[in-house]
């Protein structure tokens, strides 16, 4: 069976290289990137099931990165990572598909749960 | 100062205050993120049986000593913001501009990084303090710099120049980079601004052309400013 594919992208470089570590010692396929610009090429060069997204991220929000990721990859699922209690505001008024979201600091029972239901999800949408 | 205008300033007084504690509480929340990670791989690592070897040792050392750091972080952070609260504690105090807006900087360091912009300081180390509004005075920085913030492009910079003669320090904000939305009006016509610098007795000004603006205030609170403890009983 093949492994689920994570990208995890957030610019605090120690917390998102952790969690792809933490990720891998539960058998997922994951990568971090700490940028938008890397998070583009690392979809393009070898698409993700899900993408573990920060909604703050310097220079770009997390919701451009997503609106500009769902540009060239429209079926990736995303999964935010949000320290706001107002995640709903933030994403007011935005149509998004294949969308979920996590509070910072994360629950790794909590997230694993998210993550397989969106690459099963996934995996449905391709057959 | 009419009772509208009084209300006025309580109200950005507020909002100020809110938007510091959101960012600062994102900064908190996302140390403890990585800590909760670190924590979180520390475990993992031993339920699967994987701290045997002498290089796995070595490697949760290392976590170890990152977590460390990172309560280091925090902790240095989050003292930043016992002063910050602290400095509205008395209305007139003796302090230091240069650690008044150090605070600032580092609090709202997040908000500028959001737009890769960063905070620069030239300070005169030798500023002597003064004794004024602490909590006006940063007040009357952040409108300053959350203006600058809106004009300023990605990759610029927001200056902040410190001096003083002898009955007076003097504080210069500068942006720098790319000014996206540029009037220098905009500082000169805020009302807010306006009414703090005549309250505790100084000047503002902005320069033509790039946008500095230049603060004056003086070395003591001025007697004919009145009570500053005089605050605004909601009817």
């Amino acid at each position: 069976m093949n492994k689920t594919k994570v990208l995890v992208v957030d610019d605090g470089v120690e917390f998102a290289s952790t969690l792809a570590e933490r990720l891998q010692l539960r058998g997922y396929d994951a990568t971090a990137v700490y940028c938008a610009e890397d998070t583009f090429a690392a979809v393009k060069s070898e698409p993700p099931d899900v993408i573990l997204l920060d909604l703050k991220m310097p220079g770009m929000s997390g919701i451009e990165i997503l609106m500009t990721v769902r540009t060239f990859a429209p079926d990736i699922y995303v999964i935010l990572l949000t320290g706001h209690m107002d995640i709903e505001k933030e994403i007011e008024g935005i149509r998004l598909d294949n969308f979920d979201y996590i509070m910072k600091p994360v629950d790794i029972k909590e997230l694993t749960v998210k993550i397989d239901k969106a690459a099963e999800k996934r995996k449905l949408g391709r057959e | 100062m009419g009772h509208k205008d009084e209300e006025r300033l309580l109200s950005s007084h507020l909002s100020f205050i809110g938007k510091t504690l959101s960012v600062f509480t994102h900064e908190v929340k996302n140390h403890l993120a990585i800590l909760k990670e670190s924590v979180g791989l520390i475990g993992d690592l031993v339920e699967m049986g994987k701290i045997s070897s002498k290089e796995e040792i070595s490697e949760t050392l290392k976590i170890i000593q990152s977590i460390d750091n990172q309560i280091g972080k925090t902790s240095w952070f989050c003292s930043r913001l016992n002063r910050f609260g602290h400095r509205m504690d008395n209305l007139l105090s003796t302090f230091n501009v240069n650690e008044a807006i150090e605070d600032l900087s580092e609090l709202l360091n997040r908000l500028a990084n959001q737009k890769r912009i960063t905070f620069q300081r030239d300070f005169d180390e030798d500023i002597p303090p003064i004794y004024s509004s602490p909590a006006q005075f940063q007040l009357l920085v952040f409108r300053i710099v959350e203006k600058n913030l809106q004009r300023i492009d990605q990759g610029g910079a927001i200056v902040f120049k410190t001096g003083y003669t002898k009955d007076s320090i003097t504080i210069d904000i500068i942006p720098e980079g790319n000014l996206i939305e540029f009037n220098e009006e905009v500082i000169r016509n805020d009302d807010i601004c306006e009414h703090i610098v005549k309250r505790l007795g100084g000047d503002i000004s902005s320069a033509a052309g790039d946008g500095k603006v230049a603060i004056t205030l003086p070395l003591s609170y001025p007697a004919s400013s009145g009570d500053i403890r005089q605050t605004v009983t909601p009817k």
